[in-house]
């Protein structure tokens, strides 16, 4: 039960390599925050200053007030599941599970207690006795697991815990391990590159990029109100389709123009860009806001590439100059490659995007 | 004939070959061996006799007659299956003598004397001794250097222990810091550390001799563990650098999260696990400083090394091969001992634990 900050956190490797750069942020009591951005932006970085692992060049770690930022990880009332787990390969799964309750002295019996409450929470009971190589990976996984929430630490650190596993077993550990925290409530990091692991299980999310924070929010905020081109581009599958087009004002209406397309604007999407001095924008939508309609209310008409069917939905994909425009759309009637399809844009998901920058309109 | 059987024919020619050369190489090895154990157990008569026994003999059967010069003794000969004249004496001392050193089937005066006795009713007389087996170690024992070989071979193992001490300290600290830090001109240090071995002990001889005097270690055993260490700490430093790279650094990580200081962190969970490479270099240091020879003769002088003690009775015991045989044996005993040892702790650990 905790609280941490991280104020200007800083590492630099070297001169020349800043792995993190100076990000600020704070993680509620009870919070399942996950960082996510693509390898080597820093999340593991990170997560070590937070451990103790990596010294700190510049800024502060808070954790419930207190200032942790040059104690060394002993002292820090934090544990953590490591992306090879890390579990001590000539100890027993109950030694290993037991090494940090016996360094802080507690008796045997409650040793004891707490090894077998864990060992069944994380459902390796029957494996107390074993060695790590007597184990599969999604079971030494479980160890690393244990070892962690039996200590009760203020602040729980995962790197990547589930990248080891394949593709079925991660999905089913994920729902674990968020059970698992529904039971401790204990205030998690959780580090991932794995943006749908990230949707289902954080709280809110903090996606990085080159050592900075890109946006911090909720699943839903981060998916629906991306902060940028680089966010709504990250998240979700597939991703966000972009559309370079000029704003053009016909009268008293607002247009986006680009070659295929003349998309007509909505009351507030128009109250949106009114301030907006540019005339050359970046549109991006999700591929479920693209709707299939008929001819004479589609926004753009495009011969089907390919069409994927999903069993419960369809991507179809068209080819607008060389970039493909992703759509989801139910799964009947099913579309043809080379059959032409009427699409229309949902006006309230609508998002813009400044050119040069990125960021959100 | 089908292309099976000729298969077949093939693959059995191929495994008859496989297994000849390998109870060839077997042979070879173990042949010497074998010469050296069983010569170590015979008499020198024994060893000086062609065709060389395979075994050597567990009784002497002696045969006793009236000779030239006083009595006639001869001894059985099981390889040639007759009785072989060794000796014509009335001197009952040197005959006694002779049974000992020779034949490795001593005789008192007085007992000699009762089967002369038994001359006046029948000539010859047959009578057998067990052969004393380990005739050439007890004399190797006695010979070597006047009552020496026992404290030179506990100085031997002093030294040998502290060789292990020292250079598993600080080699295994070195190796430590080569696997787990990187810094400026590492590379170039961990391989410059073996140059020491470069250089042959005879041609440093003089200026150790002089440091040692200098430092007051000349003759003493901290002085010879120390150069032995020079050279068995440049193979820790590569042996432990290369088991501890295998360690994962965040094994010693987790045991800081969960609670551990660095000391405890290393000492709970990277010791442990290179334990297995610790021994092997612990084996090596052993070995080098047990049977190292030259620099011991060097750099001892009223308190040599057991190696010493077993070269100079070698060299003593001209004529006696089977005696040399036993102090080779003694040599090699405490080294196959610590070897098989740790051997099978190399063996355990490895087998039973993956990193
Ligand atoms: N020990 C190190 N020395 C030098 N550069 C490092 C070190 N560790 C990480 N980096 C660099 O810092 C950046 C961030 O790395 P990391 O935090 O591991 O990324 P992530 O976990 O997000 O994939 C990378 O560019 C990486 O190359
Ligand atoms: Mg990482």
């Amino acid at each position: 039960m905790a609280t941490l900050q991280l104020k200007n956190l800083t590492k630099r490797f070297g001169k020349k390599v800043v792995a993190v750069k100076g990000i600020n942020l704070e993680v509620h009591d009870g919070e399942y925050l996950v960082l996510l951005g693509p390898s080597g932006c820093g999340k593991t970085t990170t997560l070590r200053m937070i451990a103790g692992l990596e010294e700190v060049t510049d800024g502060e770690i808070i954790l419930d007030g207190v200032d942790i930022t040059d104690l060394p990880p002993r002292k820090r009332d934090i544990s953590m599941v490591f992306q090879s787990y890390a579990v001590w390969p000539h100890m027993t799964v109950y030694d290993n599970i037991a090494f940090a309750l016996r360094l802080k002295k507690m008796n045997r019996s409650e040793i004891d207690r707490t090894v077998r409450e864990v060992a069944g929470m994380t459902k390796i009971a029957e494996f107390l006795d074993r060695y790590p190589f007597q184990l599969s990976g999604g079971q030494r996984q479980r160890v690393a697991v244990a070892r962690a929430i039996a200590v009760k630490p203020k602040l729980f650190l995962m790197d990547e815990p589930l990248s080891n596993l394949d593709a079925k077993l991660r999905v089913a550990t994920r729902t674990e391990l968020k059970a698992i925290h529904h039971k401790t409530h204990a205030t998690t990091v959780f580090v991932t590159h794995d943006q749908s692991e990230a949707m289902s299980i954080a709280d809110r999310i903090v996606i990085m990029k080159d050592g900075e924070i890109m946006q911090i929010g909720t699943p839903e905020e981060v998916y629906d109100q991306s902060a940028s081109i680089f966010v709504a581009d990250f998240i979700g599958t597939p991703p966000t389709n972009f559309l370079d087009v000029e704003l053009v004002r016909e009268g008293e209406t607002l247009y986006l123009v680009n070659p295929h397309i003349k998309l007509p604007l909505s009351a507030e999407n128009a109250a949106r860009l009114r301030g907006y001095d540019k005339r050359e924008l970046v549109l991006g939508i999700r591929p479920e806001n693209i709707l299939l309609t008929s001819a004479d209310e589609a926004d753009l008409s495009a011969a089907c590439l390919v069409a994927e069917p999903q069993g419960s939905h369809q991507v179809v994909a068209v080819e607008l100059d060389d970039k493909l425009l992703k759509i989801v759309a139910p799964a009947r009637p099913k579309v043809r490659s080379g059959e032409t399809v009427h699409l229309t844009f949902k006006q309230e998901s609508l998002r813009f995007f400044d050119r040069e920058s990125g960021a959100r309109i | 004939m089908t292309k099976k059987t000729r298969r077949n024919i093939y693959r059995t020619a191929r495994l008859t070959a496989f297994y000849i050369f390998v109870s060839g190489v077997t042979i070879a090895m173990l042949l010497p061996l074998y010469f050296i154990v069983s010569l170590s157990f015979l008499s020198t008569r024994e060893a000086y006799r062609y065709p060389l026994p395979l075994l050597p003999a567990l009784n002497v059967e002696y045969k006793l007659t009236h000779g030239e010069r006083g009595y006639l003794l001869s001894v059985y000969d099981p390889i040639d299956k007759e009785y072989q004249t060794v000796l014509d004496t009335g001197d009952l001392e040197k005959m006694s003598v002779y049974m000992k050193s020779q034949l490795g089937a001593p005789m008192s005066v007085p007992e000699i004397e009762q089967q002369i006795a038994r001359l006046e009713h029948e000539a010859p007389v047959f009578f057998t001794r067990r052969k004393s087996l380990l005739y050439n170690y007890e004399t190797f024992f006695k010979v070597a250097g006047t009552g020496q070989a026992v404290p030179a071979l506990i100085r031997s193992l002093e030294i040998c222990a502290m060789t292990i001490a020292i250079s598993l300290t600080i080699g295994g600290m070195a190796g430590y810091a080569f696997a787990r830090y990187t810094f400026r001109g590492r590379d170039a240090l961990k391989f410059s550390v073996l140059f020491v071995r470069m250089f042959p002990g005879v041609a440093i001889a003089m200026p150790m001799v002089i440091i040692l005097v200098n430092m007051g270690f000349y003759d003493a055993p901290i002085g010879l563990s120390l150069v032995y260490s020079v050279g068995s700490i440049a193979l820790t430093i590569w042996i432990t650098a290369s088991i501890f790279m295998g360690i994962p650094v965040s094994l010693e990580e987790a045991a800081q999260v969960f609670g551990a200081t660095k000391i405890q962190a290393f000492l709970r969970v990277t010791l442990p696990l290179s334990l297995p490479g610790l021994a092997a270099c612990a084996m090596y240091a052993f070995l080098g400083a047990w049977n190292e020879t030259v620099a011991a003769i060097i750099l001892t002088q009223f308190n040599p090394t057991f190696s010493v003690v077993v070269y100079q009775t070698v060299l003593g015991a001209v004529g006696q091969v089977n005696l040399a045989a036993a102090g080779g044996m003694v040599m090699a005993l405490p080294a196959v001992i610590f070897t098989f040892f740790i051997r099978r702790y190399i063996h355990q650990m490895w087998g039973g634990v993956t990193v």
